[in-house]
Protein backbone atom coordinates (compact mmCIF):
# COMPACT_ATOMS: atom_id res chain seq x y z
CA UNK A 1 0.00 0.00 0.00
CA UNK A 2 1.31 3.39 -0.82
CA UNK A 3 1.24 5.33 1.92
CA UNK A 4 -1.28 8.33 1.07
CA UNK A 5 0.42 11.98 0.59
CA UNK A 6 0.13 13.96 4.75
CA UNK A 7 -2.32 17.07 4.20
CA UNK A 8 0.81 19.20 6.23
CA UNK A 9 4.49 18.00 6.51
CA UNK A 10 6.52 20.10 8.60
CA UNK A 11 9.61 18.44 8.71
CA UNK A 12 13.35 19.91 11.02
CA UNK A 13 11.20 23.33 10.95
CA UNK A 14 13.67 25.83 12.33
CA UNK A 15 12.20 29.71 11.96
CA UNK A 16 12.05 32.76 13.59
CA UNK A 17 12.37 36.63 13.95
CA UNK A 18 15.30 38.30 12.66
CA UNK A 19 18.81 36.95 14.26
CA UNK A 20 16.23 34.72 16.90
CA UNK A 21 15.40 31.53 16.13
CA UNK A 22 12.11 31.08 17.77
CA UNK A 23 11.79 26.96 16.84
CA UNK A 24 13.71 24.39 16.64
CA UNK A 25 13.04 21.33 14.55
CA UNK A 26 9.51 20.81 14.47
CA UNK A 27 7.86 17.61 13.23
CA UNK A 28 4.47 17.49 12.46
CA UNK A 29 1.92 15.73 9.91
CA UNK A 30 -1.25 15.98 9.23
CA UNK A 31 -3.65 13.81 7.35
CA UNK A 32 -6.54 15.34 5.00
CA UNK A 33 -9.32 15.12 7.25
CA UNK A 34 -7.89 15.66 10.35
CA UNK A 35 -8.64 17.76 13.63
CA UNK A 36 -5.34 18.63 15.32
CA UNK A 37 -4.08 20.79 18.11
CA UNK A 38 -1.38 22.66 19.71
CA UNK A 39 -1.06 23.28 22.93
CA UNK A 40 1.83 24.73 24.99
CA UNK A 41 2.61 28.17 27.43
CA UNK A 42 2.42 31.06 26.13
CA UNK A 43 5.63 32.44 23.86
CA UNK A 44 6.19 28.43 23.22
CA UNK A 45 6.59 29.31 19.73
CA UNK A 46 3.15 27.83 19.07
CA UNK A 47 1.86 31.08 16.82
CA UNK A 48 5.26 30.87 15.48
CA UNK A 49 4.40 27.69 13.56
CA UNK A 50 1.05 28.61 12.17
CA UNK A 51 2.93 32.21 10.98
CA UNK A 52 5.39 30.33 9.23
CA UNK A 53 2.90 27.93 7.49
CA UNK A 54 1.06 30.96 6.15
CA UNK A 55 4.63 32.33 5.55
CA UNK A 56 4.33 35.28 7.41
CA UNK A 57 7.35 34.47 9.56
CA UNK A 58 10.64 35.19 7.18
CA UNK A 59 12.93 33.61 8.12
CA UNK A 60 12.48 29.61 7.94
CA UNK A 61 14.59 26.38 6.97
CA UNK A 62 13.27 23.11 6.68
CA UNK A 63 10.52 20.94 5.00
CA UNK A 64 7.57 23.13 5.42
CA UNK A 65 4.72 21.58 2.37
CA UNK A 66 1.08 21.08 1.89
CA UNK A 67 -0.06 18.08 -0.60
CA UNK A 68 3.48 18.00 -1.57
CA UNK A 69 3.97 21.65 -2.52
CA UNK A 70 6.45 23.25 -0.84
CA UNK A 71 5.62 26.35 1.14
CA UNK A 72 8.86 27.76 1.59
CA UNK A 73 9.01 29.04 -1.80
CA UNK A 74 5.53 31.11 -1.67
CA UNK A 75 4.72 34.07 -0.35
CA UNK A 76 1.95 35.26 2.08
CA UNK A 77 -0.59 36.35 -0.14
CA UNK A 78 0.23 32.95 -2.32
CA UNK A 79 -1.05 31.01 0.25
CA UNK A 80 -4.78 31.43 0.59
CA UNK A 81 -5.17 30.67 -2.90
CA UNK A 82 -4.02 27.13 -1.99
CA UNK A 83 -6.42 26.18 0.21
CA UNK A 84 -5.29 27.49 3.64
CA UNK A 85 -6.91 29.73 5.56
CA UNK A 86 -5.41 31.60 8.53
CA UNK A 87 -7.13 32.97 11.76
CA UNK A 88 -4.80 34.91 13.49
CA UNK A 89 -4.61 35.66 16.90
CA UNK A 90 -6.31 39.12 18.33
CA UNK A 91 -9.49 38.70 15.96
CA UNK A 92 -8.08 40.74 13.06
CA UNK A 93 -11.24 42.16 11.52
CA UNK A 94 -11.67 45.31 9.07
CA UNK A 95 -13.13 47.27 11.46
CA UNK A 96 -14.49 50.09 9.30
CA UNK A 97 -15.85 47.97 7.43
CA UNK A 98 -19.44 45.87 7.58
CA UNK A 99 -19.71 42.31 8.03
CA UNK A 100 -20.33 41.14 4.97
CA UNK A 101 -17.81 43.09 3.53
CA UNK A 102 -15.56 41.90 5.80
CA UNK A 103 -17.11 38.23 4.88
CA UNK A 104 -16.78 38.46 0.87
CA UNK A 105 -12.97 39.85 0.91
CA UNK A 106 -12.37 36.74 2.98
CA UNK A 107 -13.25 35.02 -0.67
CA UNK A 108 -10.80 37.92 -2.10
CA UNK A 109 -8.78 34.73 -4.03
CA UNK A 110 -11.88 33.19 -4.78
CA UNK A 111 -14.08 36.33 -6.56
CA UNK A 112 -14.65 34.37 -9.46
CA UNK A 113 -16.62 31.61 -7.84
CA UNK A 114 -20.40 32.08 -8.63
CA UNK A 115 -21.24 30.19 -5.21
CA UNK A 116 -20.25 33.20 -2.74
CA UNK A 117 -23.75 33.79 -1.54
CA UNK A 118 -24.06 30.07 -0.61
CA UNK A 119 -20.82 29.96 1.41
CA UNK A 120 -21.83 33.44 3.31
CA UNK A 121 -25.09 31.59 3.63
CA UNK A 122 -23.76 28.88 5.62
CA UNK A 123 -21.55 31.20 8.27
CA UNK A 124 -24.89 32.55 8.83
CA UNK A 125 -25.90 29.00 9.30
CA UNK A 126 -23.03 28.64 11.72
CA UNK A 127 -22.62 31.84 13.77
CA UNK A 128 -26.02 33.14 13.58
CA UNK A 129 -25.28 36.59 15.48
CA UNK A 130 -23.34 37.22 12.08
CA UNK A 131 -26.26 37.01 10.47
CA UNK A 132 -28.16 39.44 12.40
CA UNK A 133 -25.21 41.77 12.48
CA UNK A 134 -24.33 41.71 8.65
CA UNK A 135 -24.99 45.07 8.03
CA UNK A 136 -22.97 46.43 11.27
CA UNK A 137 -19.64 48.02 11.05
CA UNK A 138 -17.07 44.92 12.45
CA UNK A 139 -15.40 47.30 14.42
CA UNK A 140 -18.36 47.78 16.66
CA UNK A 141 -18.64 44.25 17.29
CA UNK A 142 -18.21 42.26 20.76
CA UNK A 143 -15.05 40.64 21.21
CA UNK A 144 -16.48 37.40 20.47
CA UNK A 145 -18.61 38.33 17.70
CA UNK A 146 -15.23 39.91 15.93
CA UNK A 147 -14.18 36.27 16.58
CA UNK A 148 -16.85 34.81 14.54
CA UNK A 149 -16.20 37.41 11.88
CA UNK A 150 -12.77 36.42 11.54
CA UNK A 151 -13.14 32.86 11.46
CA UNK A 152 -16.13 33.13 8.62
CA UNK A 153 -14.22 35.31 6.89
CA UNK A 154 -11.57 32.60 6.22
CA UNK A 155 -14.58 30.09 5.85
CA UNK A 156 -15.16 32.25 3.13
CA UNK A 157 -12.18 30.43 1.12
CA UNK A 158 -13.53 27.12 1.63
CA UNK A 159 -9.89 26.06 2.82
CA UNK A 160 -8.76 23.01 2.90
CA UNK A 161 -6.81 23.78 6.42
CA UNK A 162 -7.68 26.06 8.72
CA UNK A 163 -5.02 27.66 10.31
CA UNK A 164 -6.78 28.88 14.13
CA UNK A 165 -4.72 30.60 16.41
CA UNK A 166 -5.99 31.41 19.77
CA UNK A 167 -9.69 31.66 18.91
CA UNK A 168 -11.02 32.06 22.59
CA UNK A 169 -8.36 33.82 23.96
CA UNK A 170 -9.74 36.47 26.15
CA UNK A 171 -13.62 35.62 25.43
CA UNK A 172 -16.11 34.76 27.78
CA UNK A 173 -16.41 31.35 28.81
CA UNK A 174 -20.05 30.88 27.02
CA UNK A 175 -18.62 32.37 23.92
CA UNK A 176 -15.57 29.55 23.75
CA UNK A 177 -18.07 27.02 24.36
CA UNK A 178 -19.60 28.28 21.32
CA UNK A 179 -16.58 28.54 19.26
CA UNK A 180 -16.02 25.08 19.85
CA UNK A 181 -18.80 23.70 18.71
CA UNK A 182 -18.80 25.40 15.57
CA UNK A 183 -15.02 24.50 15.50
CA UNK A 184 -16.34 20.70 15.11
CA UNK A 185 -19.00 21.44 12.81
CA UNK A 186 -16.43 22.97 10.64
CA UNK A 187 -14.58 19.78 11.22
CA UNK A 188 -17.60 17.65 10.45
CA UNK A 189 -17.91 19.27 7.35
CA UNK A 190 -14.94 18.06 6.17
CA UNK A 191 -12.06 20.57 6.59
CA UNK A 192 -9.07 19.68 8.24
CA UNK A 193 -8.08 22.41 11.54
CA UNK A 194 -4.58 23.18 13.10
CA UNK A 195 -5.41 25.09 16.48
CA UNK A 196 -3.56 26.33 18.33
CA UNK A 197 -4.58 27.26 22.24
CA UNK A 198 -3.70 28.08 25.12
CA UNK A 199 -6.51 26.41 26.88
CA UNK A 200 -5.50 22.92 26.83
CA UNK A 201 -8.69 21.57 28.14
CA UNK A 202 -10.75 23.15 25.25
CA UNK A 203 -8.18 22.06 22.80
CA UNK A 204 -8.09 18.49 23.79
CA UNK A 205 -11.41 18.19 23.87
CA UNK A 206 -12.11 19.22 20.15
CA UNK A 207 -8.93 18.40 18.47
CA UNK A 208 -8.28 14.16 18.10
CA UNK A 209 -4.83 14.59 18.14
CA UNK A 210 -2.13 17.02 19.89
CA UNK A 211 1.55 18.57 19.93
CA UNK A 212 2.87 19.53 23.18
CA UNK A 213 5.75 22.41 22.28
CA UNK A 214 8.08 23.86 24.80
CA UNK A 215 10.01 26.48 24.15
CA UNK A 216 10.21 26.30 20.73
CA UNK A 217 10.37 22.37 20.72
CA UNK A 218 8.20 19.50 20.41
CA UNK A 219 8.20 17.55 23.91
CA UNK A 220 5.27 15.27 23.71
CA UNK A 221 2.65 14.42 20.79
CA UNK A 222 -0.21 11.73 20.92
CA UNK A 223 -3.80 11.48 20.59
CA UNK A 224 -5.92 13.79 23.06
CA UNK A 225 -7.34 11.23 25.15
CA UNK A 226 -3.16 10.22 25.97
CA UNK A 227 -2.18 13.65 26.56
CA UNK A 228 -5.07 14.04 28.76
CA UNK A 229 -4.38 11.13 31.04
CA UNK A 230 -0.35 12.20 30.46
CA UNK A 231 0.34 12.98 34.40
CA UNK A 232 2.85 16.15 32.87
CA UNK A 233 0.60 17.64 30.78
CA UNK A 234 -1.91 17.58 33.53
CA UNK A 235 0.05 18.77 36.01
CA UNK A 236 1.79 21.90 33.63
CA UNK A 237 -1.40 22.94 31.62
CA UNK A 238 -4.47 21.45 33.06
CA UNK A 239 -3.69 21.91 36.78
CA UNK A 240 -4.71 19.25 38.48
CA UNK B 1 -29.65 62.14 -7.88
CA UNK B 2 -29.14 65.19 -5.79
CA UNK B 3 -24.89 64.20 -5.68
CA UNK B 4 -25.05 63.94 -9.49
CA UNK B 5 -26.89 67.82 -9.56
CA UNK B 6 -24.79 69.11 -7.27
CA UNK B 7 -21.48 67.96 -9.51
CA UNK B 8 -23.04 69.49 -12.40
CA UNK B 9 -23.75 72.95 -10.99
CA UNK B 10 -19.90 73.13 -9.57
CA UNK B 11 -18.51 72.23 -12.55
CA UNK B 12 -21.10 74.77 -14.63
CA UNK B 13 -19.64 77.26 -12.22
CA UNK B 14 -15.76 76.63 -12.45
CA UNK B 15 -16.24 77.20 -16.32
CA UNK B 16 -18.22 80.31 -15.56
CA UNK B 17 -15.52 81.40 -13.59
CA UNK B 18 -12.59 82.21 -16.19
CA UNK B 19 -15.15 84.45 -18.53
CA UNK B 20 -15.53 86.87 -15.36
CA UNK B 21 -11.88 86.83 -14.45
CA UNK B 22 -9.33 89.22 -16.33
CA UNK B 23 -8.37 86.63 -19.39
CA UNK B 24 -4.30 87.34 -18.56
CA UNK B 25 -5.24 88.77 -14.94
CA UNK B 26 -3.38 88.33 -11.59
CA UNK B 27 -6.93 86.04 -10.30
CA UNK B 28 -6.85 83.92 -13.04
CA UNK B 29 -3.15 83.24 -12.33
CA UNK B 30 -4.53 82.20 -9.25
CA UNK B 31 -7.78 80.63 -10.01
CA UNK B 32 -5.54 78.30 -12.19
CA UNK B 33 -3.20 77.61 -10.07
CA UNK B 34 -6.03 76.57 -7.44
CA UNK B 35 -7.25 73.86 -9.73
CA UNK B 36 -3.73 72.17 -10.81
CA UNK B 37 -3.20 71.98 -6.80
CA UNK B 38 -6.12 70.43 -6.23
CA UNK B 39 -5.78 68.19 -8.85
CA UNK B 40 -2.45 67.63 -7.56
CA UNK B 41 -3.35 66.99 -4.30
CA UNK B 42 -5.71 64.32 -5.58
CA UNK B 43 -3.12 62.92 -7.28
CA UNK B 44 -1.01 62.61 -3.83
CA UNK B 45 -4.62 61.44 -2.17
CA UNK B 46 -4.19 57.87 -3.71
CA UNK B 47 -1.19 57.57 -1.97
CA UNK B 48 -1.83 59.34 1.27
CA UNK B 49 -5.43 59.04 1.31
CA UNK B 50 -6.42 55.00 0.12
CA UNK B 51 -2.93 53.73 0.68
CA UNK B 52 -2.80 55.70 3.88
CA UNK B 53 1.33 56.20 3.30
CA UNK B 54 2.14 60.03 4.14
CA UNK B 55 4.24 61.21 0.84
CA UNK B 56 6.40 64.15 1.40
CA UNK B 57 8.20 63.49 -1.77
CA UNK B 58 6.01 64.25 -4.46
CA UNK B 59 7.63 66.94 -5.56
CA UNK B 60 10.19 64.82 -7.36
CA UNK B 61 7.75 63.66 -9.73
CA UNK B 62 6.10 67.21 -10.09
CA UNK B 63 9.54 68.36 -11.36
CA UNK B 64 10.35 65.61 -13.65
CA UNK B 65 7.38 66.29 -15.49
CA UNK B 66 7.78 70.20 -15.88
CA UNK B 67 11.49 69.39 -16.63
CA UNK B 68 10.70 66.36 -19.04
CA UNK B 69 8.42 68.38 -21.42
CA UNK B 70 9.72 70.99 -21.70
CA UNK B 71 13.62 69.82 -22.49
CA UNK B 72 11.96 67.96 -25.27
CA UNK B 73 10.42 71.00 -26.67
CA UNK B 74 13.43 72.97 -26.04
CA UNK B 75 16.12 70.65 -27.47
CA UNK B 76 13.94 68.67 -30.13
CA UNK B 77 10.53 70.61 -30.30
CA UNK B 78 8.30 68.40 -29.13
CA UNK B 79 4.61 69.81 -28.13
CA UNK B 80 3.98 69.43 -24.48
CA UNK B 81 1.05 67.31 -25.55
CA UNK B 82 3.24 64.65 -26.07
CA UNK B 83 6.05 65.67 -23.82
CA UNK B 84 3.21 65.35 -21.03
CA UNK B 85 3.00 61.61 -21.88
CA UNK B 86 6.79 61.47 -21.71
CA UNK B 87 6.72 62.65 -18.07
CA UNK B 88 3.92 60.94 -16.78
CA UNK B 89 6.22 57.81 -17.98
CA UNK B 90 9.53 59.02 -16.42
CA UNK B 91 7.19 60.23 -12.98
CA UNK B 92 6.00 56.29 -13.10
CA UNK B 93 9.31 54.87 -12.96
CA UNK B 94 10.51 57.33 -10.72
CA UNK B 95 7.40 56.38 -8.28
CA UNK B 96 8.13 52.37 -8.98
CA UNK B 97 12.20 53.54 -8.01
CA UNK B 98 11.39 55.04 -4.59
CA UNK B 99 8.28 53.13 -3.67
CA UNK B 100 10.14 49.34 -3.62
CA UNK B 101 12.40 50.13 -1.09
CA UNK B 102 10.09 52.77 1.12
CA UNK B 103 6.67 51.65 0.78
CA UNK B 104 7.52 48.79 3.40
CA UNK B 105 7.97 51.53 5.93
CA UNK B 106 4.95 53.23 7.98
CA UNK B 107 3.82 56.65 8.91
CA UNK B 108 6.94 58.72 9.78
CA UNK B 109 9.32 56.77 8.24
CA UNK B 110 7.82 56.53 4.91
CA UNK B 111 7.17 60.62 5.19
CA UNK B 112 10.94 61.11 6.15
CA UNK B 113 12.02 58.70 3.42
CA UNK B 114 9.96 60.02 0.50
CA UNK B 115 11.18 63.75 1.79
CA UNK B 116 14.78 62.60 1.53
CA UNK B 117 13.65 61.49 -1.99
CA UNK B 118 12.42 64.71 -2.80
CA UNK B 119 15.58 66.05 -2.05
CA UNK B 120 17.15 64.20 -3.74
CA UNK B 121 16.06 65.38 -7.05
CA UNK B 122 16.33 68.72 -6.33
CA UNK B 123 19.84 68.29 -5.53
CA UNK B 124 20.52 65.93 -8.98
CA UNK B 125 18.52 68.79 -11.23
CA UNK B 126 20.52 71.63 -9.73
CA UNK B 127 23.69 69.70 -10.26
CA UNK B 128 23.02 68.16 -13.87
CA UNK B 129 23.31 71.35 -15.70
CA UNK B 130 24.08 69.89 -18.87
CA UNK B 131 20.03 68.59 -19.24
CA UNK B 132 18.55 70.84 -16.95
CA UNK B 133 20.39 74.06 -17.02
CA UNK B 134 21.57 73.82 -13.42
CA UNK B 135 20.05 76.76 -10.81
CA UNK B 136 19.82 78.91 -13.96
CA UNK B 137 16.50 77.13 -14.41
CA UNK B 138 14.60 76.43 -17.63
CA UNK B 139 12.24 79.16 -19.50
CA UNK B 140 10.00 77.85 -22.02
CA UNK B 141 10.62 78.62 -24.99
CA UNK B 142 8.06 80.65 -27.20
CA UNK B 143 6.14 79.59 -29.66
CA UNK B 144 3.68 80.59 -31.96
CA UNK B 145 0.21 80.27 -29.94
CA UNK B 146 -2.14 77.48 -31.10
CA UNK B 147 -3.29 74.38 -29.29
CA UNK B 148 -1.76 71.76 -30.85
CA UNK B 149 1.72 73.69 -29.34
CA UNK B 150 0.07 74.31 -25.99
CA UNK B 151 1.06 77.89 -26.23
CA UNK B 152 -1.44 80.59 -25.80
CA UNK B 153 -1.83 84.34 -25.67
CA UNK B 154 -4.05 84.49 -22.81
CA UNK B 155 -4.18 82.65 -19.33
CA UNK B 156 -7.77 81.53 -20.08
CA UNK B 157 -7.07 78.41 -21.52
CA UNK B 158 -4.74 77.15 -19.26
CA UNK B 159 -8.04 77.48 -16.23
CA UNK B 160 -9.47 75.07 -19.08
CA UNK B 161 -7.14 72.89 -19.13
CA UNK B 162 -6.29 72.71 -15.31
CA UNK B 163 -9.78 72.32 -15.08
CA UNK B 164 -10.14 69.21 -17.35
CA UNK B 165 -6.95 67.95 -15.38
CA UNK B 166 -8.36 68.32 -12.01
CA UNK B 167 -11.71 66.57 -13.25
CA UNK B 168 -9.82 63.69 -14.90
CA UNK B 169 -7.71 63.30 -11.89
CA UNK B 170 -10.57 63.01 -9.23
CA UNK B 171 -12.93 59.87 -11.96
CA UNK B 172 -9.60 58.18 -11.84
CA UNK B 173 -9.28 58.88 -8.08
CA UNK B 174 -13.29 57.89 -7.79
CA UNK B 175 -13.22 54.80 -10.15
CA UNK B 176 -10.05 53.76 -7.82
CA UNK B 177 -11.53 53.89 -4.63
CA UNK B 178 -14.81 52.39 -5.72
CA UNK B 179 -13.48 49.40 -7.41
CA UNK B 180 -11.80 46.12 -6.63
CA UNK B 181 -8.63 48.58 -5.95
CA UNK B 182 -9.76 49.95 -3.80
CA UNK B 183 -11.30 47.34 -1.21
CA UNK B 184 -7.53 45.87 -1.54
CA UNK B 185 -6.49 49.26 -0.47
CA UNK B 186 -8.75 49.99 2.52
CA UNK B 187 -8.44 45.97 3.63
CA UNK B 188 -4.64 47.02 3.67
CA UNK B 189 -5.19 50.72 5.56
CA UNK B 190 -7.77 48.86 8.07
CA UNK B 191 -5.86 45.75 8.66
CA UNK B 192 -2.38 45.08 6.69
CA UNK B 193 -2.00 41.65 8.83
CA UNK B 194 -5.72 40.41 8.19
CA UNK B 195 -5.11 41.51 4.43
CA UNK B 196 -1.87 39.41 4.18
CA UNK B 197 -3.34 36.28 5.58
CA UNK B 198 -6.91 36.50 3.13
CA UNK B 199 -4.55 36.69 -0.57
CA UNK B 200 -3.98 40.55 -0.69
CA UNK B 201 -0.57 40.97 -2.14
CA UNK B 202 0.03 44.15 -0.10
CA UNK B 203 3.13 45.37 -1.81
CA UNK B 204 2.08 45.09 -5.59
CA UNK B 205 -1.41 47.16 -4.84
CA UNK B 206 0.54 49.92 -3.22
CA UNK B 207 3.14 50.21 -6.10
CA UNK B 208 0.56 50.46 -8.67
CA UNK B 209 -1.07 52.85 -6.42
CA UNK B 210 2.17 54.49 -5.81
CA UNK B 211 3.16 54.59 -9.78
CA UNK B 212 -0.56 55.72 -11.13
CA UNK B 213 -0.22 58.77 -8.21
CA UNK B 214 3.64 59.02 -9.95
CA UNK B 215 2.25 59.33 -13.52
CA UNK B 216 -0.05 61.94 -12.74
CA UNK B 217 1.62 64.09 -10.48
CA UNK B 218 4.37 64.27 -13.41
CA UNK B 219 1.63 64.98 -15.83
CA UNK B 220 0.21 68.14 -13.81
CA UNK B 221 4.10 69.18 -13.90
CA UNK B 222 4.07 69.73 -17.59
CA UNK B 223 0.89 71.60 -17.37
CA UNK B 224 2.87 73.68 -14.20
CA UNK B 225 5.58 74.45 -16.53
CA UNK B 226 3.48 75.90 -19.22
CA UNK B 227 1.49 77.89 -16.98
CA UNK B 228 4.71 79.13 -14.90
CA UNK B 229 6.73 79.37 -18.06
CA UNK B 230 10.06 79.47 -15.82
CA UNK B 231 10.87 77.79 -13.50
CA UNK B 232 14.45 76.53 -11.37
CA UNK B 233 15.30 73.29 -8.93
CA UNK B 234 14.27 75.03 -6.14
CA UNK B 235 10.53 75.50 -8.01
CA UNK B 236 9.71 72.46 -9.31
CA UNK B 237 11.46 70.18 -6.90
CA UNK B 238 10.39 72.66 -3.45
CA UNK B 239 9.57 70.43 -0.32
CA UNK B 240 7.94 73.64 1.34
CA UNK B 241 5.98 74.78 -1.98
CA UNK B 242 5.35 71.45 -3.57
CA UNK B 243 5.83 68.14 -1.22
CA UNK B 244 4.37 69.46 1.80
CA UNK B 245 1.52 71.98 0.42
CA UNK B 246 0.17 69.37 -1.59
CA UNK B 247 -0.24 67.40 0.97
CA UNK B 248 -0.98 69.99 3.35
CA UNK B 249 -3.84 70.45 1.20
CA UNK B 250 -5.28 67.05 0.86
CA UNK B 251 -4.92 66.65 4.88
CA UNK B 252 -6.93 70.29 5.24
CA UNK B 253 -9.55 68.82 2.97
CA UNK B 254 -10.22 65.65 3.96
CA UNK B 255 -8.07 62.22 3.84
CA UNK B 256 -9.08 59.95 1.24
CA UNK B 257 -12.68 61.77 -0.23
CA UNK B 258 -12.56 62.97 -3.68
CA UNK B 259 -13.79 66.58 -2.32
CA UNK B 260 -10.85 67.00 0.34
CA UNK B 261 -8.50 68.34 -1.99
CA UNK B 262 -10.98 70.20 -4.25
CA UNK B 263 -11.90 71.85 -0.81
CA UNK B 264 -8.45 72.39 0.47
CA UNK B 265 -7.34 73.46 -2.85
CA UNK B 266 -9.62 76.32 -2.95
CA UNK B 267 -9.39 77.48 0.82
CA UNK B 268 -5.14 77.35 0.82
CA UNK B 269 -4.08 78.74 -2.12
CA UNK B 270 -6.33 81.70 -2.44
CA UNK B 271 -5.70 82.34 1.45
CA UNK B 272 -2.16 82.46 0.74
CA UNK B 273 -2.02 84.52 -1.78
CA UNK B 274 -4.57 86.83 -0.28
CA UNK B 275 -2.00 86.94 3.06
CA UNK B 276 1.14 87.61 0.74
CA UNK B 277 -1.43 90.38 -1.10
CA UNK B 278 -2.21 92.16 2.07
CA UNK B 279 0.59 91.54 4.58
CA UNK B 280 3.86 91.31 2.34
CA UNK B 281 4.35 95.01 2.93
CA UNK B 282 4.59 94.63 6.56
CA UNK B 283 7.08 93.27 8.22
CA UNK B 284 8.77 90.16 6.75
CA UNK B 285 7.45 87.07 7.52
CA UNK B 286 4.13 88.62 8.49
CA UNK B 287 2.00 87.09 6.44
CA UNK B 288 2.97 83.49 6.44
CA UNK B 289 2.89 83.86 9.93
CA UNK B 290 -0.72 85.05 9.76
CA UNK B 291 -0.83 82.00 7.38
CA UNK B 292 0.37 79.56 9.42
CA UNK B 293 -2.17 80.83 12.23
CA UNK B 294 -5.20 80.10 10.22
CA UNK B 295 -4.14 76.54 9.39
CA UNK B 296 -3.39 75.86 12.86
CA UNK B 297 -7.31 77.36 13.83
CA UNK B 298 -8.49 75.22 10.83
CA UNK B 299 -7.09 72.27 12.01
CA UNK B 300 -7.98 72.35 15.51
CA UNK B 301 -11.82 73.10 14.21
CA UNK B 302 -11.78 70.57 11.60
CA UNK B 303 -9.23 67.77 12.44
CA UNK B 304 -10.75 65.57 9.74
CA UNK B 305 -10.82 67.81 7.30
CA UNK B 306 -12.56 70.86 5.52
CA UNK B 307 -15.53 67.96 4.33
CA UNK B 308 -16.75 67.22 7.42
CA UNK B 309 -17.92 70.74 7.56
CA UNK B 310 -20.71 68.87 5.11
CA UNK B 311 -21.28 66.05 7.31
CA UNK B 312 -22.20 68.83 10.31
CA UNK B 313 -24.16 70.67 8.12
CA UNK B 314 -26.44 67.32 7.11
CA UNK B 315 -26.82 66.57 10.51
CA UNK B 316 -27.72 70.06 11.52
CA UNK B 317 -30.46 70.36 8.59
CA UNK B 318 -31.63 66.60 9.83
CA UNK B 319 -31.63 67.30 13.42
CA UNK B 320 -33.63 70.55 12.58
CA UNK B 321 -36.05 68.45 10.16
CA UNK B 322 -37.03 66.30 12.80
CA UNK B 323 -37.57 68.86 14.89
CA UNK B 324 -40.50 70.43 13.06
Amino acid sequence: MIPAQPLLEIKALNAGYGGIEVLHDIDIEMQEGEFVCIIGANTAGKSTILRAISRLVPNVRGTLRFKGVDLAARTAHDIPSLGIAHVPEGRHVFPDMSVEENLMLGAFTARKSTDLKQRMERIFELFPRTRERRAQLAGTLSGGEQQMVAVGRALMLQPKLLLLDEPSHGLAPKVVEEMHDAFVKIHQGGTSILLVEQNVGLALDVAARGYVLESGRVTLKGTSAELNANPAVRAAYLGI
Amino acid sequence: MKRWIAIVVIVLVAMAVPQVLNPSGYWMRVFTLTLLFAAMAQAWNLIGGLANQLSLGHAAFFGIGAYTSTILLLKFGISPWIGMFAAGALGGLAALVIAVPTMRLQGHYFALATLAFGEVARVIANVWTSLTGGPGGLSVPFVPPSFAAYSFKQLLPHAYIALVALIIVTVIFEVIRRGAMGYRLRAIRENAAAAEVIGIDTTKVKLQTAVISGVLTAMLGTLFAQVAVFFDPDTAFSAASISIRVALIAIIGGVGTAVGPILGAFFIVPIEELMNDLFSSGAAGLSQLIFGVILIVVILWRPRGLVTIFEALRARLQGRGAQS
